[in-house]
Parts: C-alpha cells; structure tokens; sequence
C-alpha cells in the first residue's frame, strides 16, 4: 500500500487555479522529486498535503490509507507526515536544543523528548557545545540543518523538503544531498521540492514535474529531464519566443 | 522617611502596578500579535470577584481562597473571550483592527455588565496586608509593601514559566512562527488560549492589588489599561522584560515628577517623554525589531 496518495487535489485562489487535478502516490521508503518551474503549485501541494496552512477544495489526500481531510495541521503533523519549509522557520530566541526539543515533545512518539532532540541534532551534525546556542546565531545551512532536526525529532513516516537548498553555497548543498541520502538510508519515505535540479537528479527514484497547477510529466529522473515537454516548459516554446 | 525614600517607594509601588497589567498585555501581543482592549476590564472583573467572594456581605469566603478564585475565574473568562473574540478571526490579514473592536466592544459589554451586577456603590476588598509599618518617622501601609515585594516574585514565575517549562517554550515559539509550531504538532489555538488566560489572571491580580487600597468602581480598569499600553510601547511591545524594566521606570518617573513637578502636569510630561523615545527608538526602549516573548 502507498504510504501517500493524492487523488485529483485541486486549489484554487480566485479565479487562479494553483493545483489542478493532481494525482500521484508514493511508495513506504521512496525518495520521490517534485520539480517544476515558478508558480507551477509545488509549494502549494505541500500545503494542501500537510494542511499547513491550508488543505485542498477538492480531491482527497490518503496517509498511510488515512483520509486528511478535516484534520489540522499539527494533527497531521502528529501522524507522522511532517514538513519543512522553504524559508527558514526556525525559533530565533530559542536554544538549538529547544527548537529539535519542541517537535520532540509535541510531535514526536516516546518517553523521553530529550534523548530523541539529542539523537536528532547529532544526526544532523550538530556537536553538543551547540546546544545552548540561541538559533538566531546560526549560519544560513546549520538553521537548514536545524530545521531538519526540529522534523526527525518528530519521528517523520514521511518528510516533506520543501526547497532545501535554496539560499546555500554549492559546498553546503553537497553536504544536504549527502544528508537527505542519510536520512533516506534510515528507511525514512522523502517528498523534495528542489528548483536545484542537480539535487533532485542525485537524489530522486521518481521525479514528477508540475507545470501551470498540473502534473506534467511523472517517471525516472533521467526519463524526465530528456522529455519534450519539460523542456519546453522550462525553457518556453521557440515559435513562442520567436 | 527621606524625600528619596518616599520617591523611591512610590516608584516601586506603582511601577509593581504597572508591570503587573503590562505583562499580561505584553503576552498576548507577543503570542496572538493582537491588542487585547479587554484587559482594563479583566483587572476590573478581578477586583469584583474577589469582593464577591471573600466579602462578608457576599460569600465570605478566606482570602486564601477567594483570592486564587477570583484569578481562575477570570483566567477561565480569558479563555472564553479569546474563543469568542480573537480566534474566530486568526489567519485573517485584518485580525489586528478586526480585535481592535472586538476587544473593545467586549470591555464595554462587560463594564456595563459589572455595574448591573454589582452596582454603582464603590467597593473594597481587604488589604493583602492590613497594617501599617513603621520605616523611619513614616508609617507605611503593609497592603502596598506586600505588592512591591509581591509583584517581582510573580514576574520572576512568569519568567520561569517562559523560559524554563515545555509549554512557556512553545509560547515562546508560538510568539515567533506560527506555521512553524504547526509543523512541530504543537496545537496553536490551545497554545493562544493559555496565554489570554494567563494574561487575564495577571490583570486579576492587578485588580486585586487596586481593590485593596482603592474604592472599586466599574471604570477602574481604564486608566491602568491606558497607562498599560504607554509603559509597554515604552519598554518595547515585542517582548516582556522590557514592559517590566519601563513599568518600574515609568514608576520612577512618575514619582519624581508629581514631587518636584505636580501631579497635574506629570500625565503631559510623561508622554513628552513617551513621544520622544518613539522618536529615536520607535521599536521601544528594550524591543528587539521582531516579537519573541523573552
């Protein structure tokens, strides 16, 4: 059984059609990429997945053959179906060991919050002298590595990366890459939004592409990128440009 | 008593007073990002439930009960009111003008209602501390040195709320990121009602402080709201040490310029002073440019 399904999710805003029709599911322990260009609905899907801050008009998101619809978005969370963002989310005036500490204790599952916020900064590769630092000190990519600890201290049966690369020197994203194959290694199921295609080649089993709201193409990475209409929506159609 | 120990006790008195209400304001602004017109009315609903309880002519009830009653009851009407007020509007991008108007069409609603219920007639409640202490050739009342030594000791619980337990951390995130506490699994809406209560049972004491050497009236809650509001735009609305270092500042302030000054020009003085700051440092004395409940 899929561990994620969704089925014709749509979203409009107005007359503006964000996510139209959106079907796919992805499989306990796949890493499945989502790309497409600006304002294609890849963020947008995230939030209607992950309620954050808003579920679809329509169509129906199964977790682990569980309905979503009318559950909030930190009960979605507490399923196990957690999510980053794009932007940087973490709480500035808190410690690092706090911010991982507050999935730990309202997410996450089991006795001790502390040994699981403790077991998610180490993994991310944070030493113990950082966790007393105020997060606001942080460099761009340790909050990015923050933010990935506050979502494993949760335990995640599916993590959504919403962009993680966004914002970082090509050193740094070599080091994610190497760290989101870590975490898939630990049998963790990923859902990534990269724009940085080489992220999601290097990563992806399945990279689906959204175009305009709608899913444009959905196969093996390598299959994806050589396909016309990929191509063309990257890149615009030459009778267009011309 | 010197001139500058009277100047300094009645610093440390009203300054405790005005800590007292501008945390509780601080909290919600810091946590829901809304002003909360309310709270003048809550402080006022405080000191009339403590009458009612612990009067004899009333409930009579001890005052170590009747006392942590009255804060639940009003922590409890916190809540309510938020349910009723605030959280109907989250998420809309009017929600601060949206609450301007609910909260001050609620504090009508409910000063009105605490004449109908109690009346016109002024009240009191006993002082926490009913005599008088010899400092020097002054006899000092005892209800407001009990305040002065009360108000840090509650402030200081309120501190370690915030900064020592599970649920003051997640207010303090609450205050930085919603969505983010969100995606933690952390229950926003439960997270806002706990600091409308907590705020409410704050200005309930407040009110309990002003029952005790005051006369009670349905109004009484008005001008501490207004003075509220200047010492937290003072100290900075982001956060609330810096509501509490500018109520005892204000306090200071105050006291010395009803002494050397008047009492009738202080009120101008002060918010000479109040615009003053705003001009050089329009984020507040001690406010960091985001909100963070620190």
């Amino acid at each position: 059984m899929p561990l994620l399904t969704v089925e014709s999710a749509s979203k409009s805003f107005g007359a503006l059609r964000a996510v139209d029709g959106v079907s796919f599911s992805v499989e306990p322990g796949e890493l499945f990429g989502i790309a497409g260009p600006n304002g294609s609905g890849k963020s947008t899907l995230f939030n209607l997945i992950s309620g954050i801050p808003f579920g679809p008009d329509s169509g129906r998101i199964l977790f682990a053959g569980e309905d979503l619809a009318g559950r909030k978005g930190h009960q979605i969370a507490r399923l196990g179906l957690v999510r980053t963002f794009q932007r940087e989310t973490a709480f500035d005036t808190l410690s690092v060991f706090d911010n991982a500490l507050m999935g730990a204790t309202y997410g996450g599952k089991g006795p001790v919050p502390e040994e699981r916020s403790a077991e998610a900064l180490a993994f991310v590769g944070f030493a113990p002298a950082d966790f007393d630092r105020k997060a606001a000190e942080l460099s761009v990519y340790d909050r990015k590595r923050l933010m990935l600890a506050s979502a494993l201290a949760l335990s995640p049966r599916l993590l959504l990366l919403d962009e993680p690369a966004s914002g970082l020197t090509k050193p740094e994203i070599e080091a994610l890459i190497a760290l989101i194959r870590r975490i898939a290694a630990t049998g963790a199921t990923i859902l990534l939004i990269e724009h940085v295609l080489t992220v999601l080649l290097a990563l992806s089993q399945r990279l689906m592409v959204l175009n305009e709201g709608s899913l444009l193409v959905l196969d093996r990475p390598d299959v994806v990128v050589r396909d016309p209409r990929v191509i063309r929506a990257y890149l615009g159609d030459r009778r267009h440009v011309a | 008593m010197t001139v500058l120990g009277q100047i300094l006790l009645s610093a440390l008195f009203q300054g405790s007073l005005y800590a007292m209400m501008a945390v509780g304001l601080a909290l919600v602004w810091t946590t829901i990002g809304v002003f909360n017109f309310c709270h003048g009315v809550l402080m006022t609903l405080g000191a009339y439930l403590a009458w009612q309880f612990v009067d004899p002519e009333a409930l009579g009830l001890p005052m170590f009960v009747a006392l942590p009653l009255a804060l639940l009851v009003v922590a409890a009407i916190g809540f309510a009111l938020q349910a009723l007020l605030i959280r109907p509007f989250i998420g809309r991008g009017d929600v601060v003008l949206v609450a301007v108007i609910t909260t001050l069409a609620a504090s009508s609603i409910l000063k009105n209602g605490t004449l109908l219920v109690w009346g016109p007639r002024p009240k009191s409640i006993p002082p926490l501390a009913p005599d008088t202490i010899a400092l020097g050739a002054s006899n000092v009342s005892a209800h407001q040195l009990a305040i002065i030594a009360i108000t840090p000791v509650v402030l200081g619980l309120v501190w370690l709320f915030l900064n020592r337990t599970r649920v003051g951390l997640a207010l303090r995130a609450v205050a930085q990121n919603e969505d983010a506490c969100q995606l933690v699994g952390m229950n926003v809406t439960a997270l806002y009602a706990l600091a409308f209560g907590l705020a409410a049972a704050l200005a309930a004491l407040a009110g309990i402080f002003f029952g005790g050497f005051k006369f009670m009236s349905p109004d009484m809650g008005t001008e501490p709201l207004t003075k509220a509001l200047v010492v937290v735009i003072f100290g900075g609305i982001a956060n609330i040490t810096g509501p509490i270092l500018a109520a005892y500042i204000i306090g200071l302030f105050e006291a010395v310029s009803i002494y050397y000054v008047g009492f009738y020009w202080t009120p101008a003085l002060l918010f000479a002073v109040l615009i003053v700051v705003l001009m050089v440092r329009p984020e507040g004395l001690f406010a960091r440019s985001s909100r963070g409940l620190a």
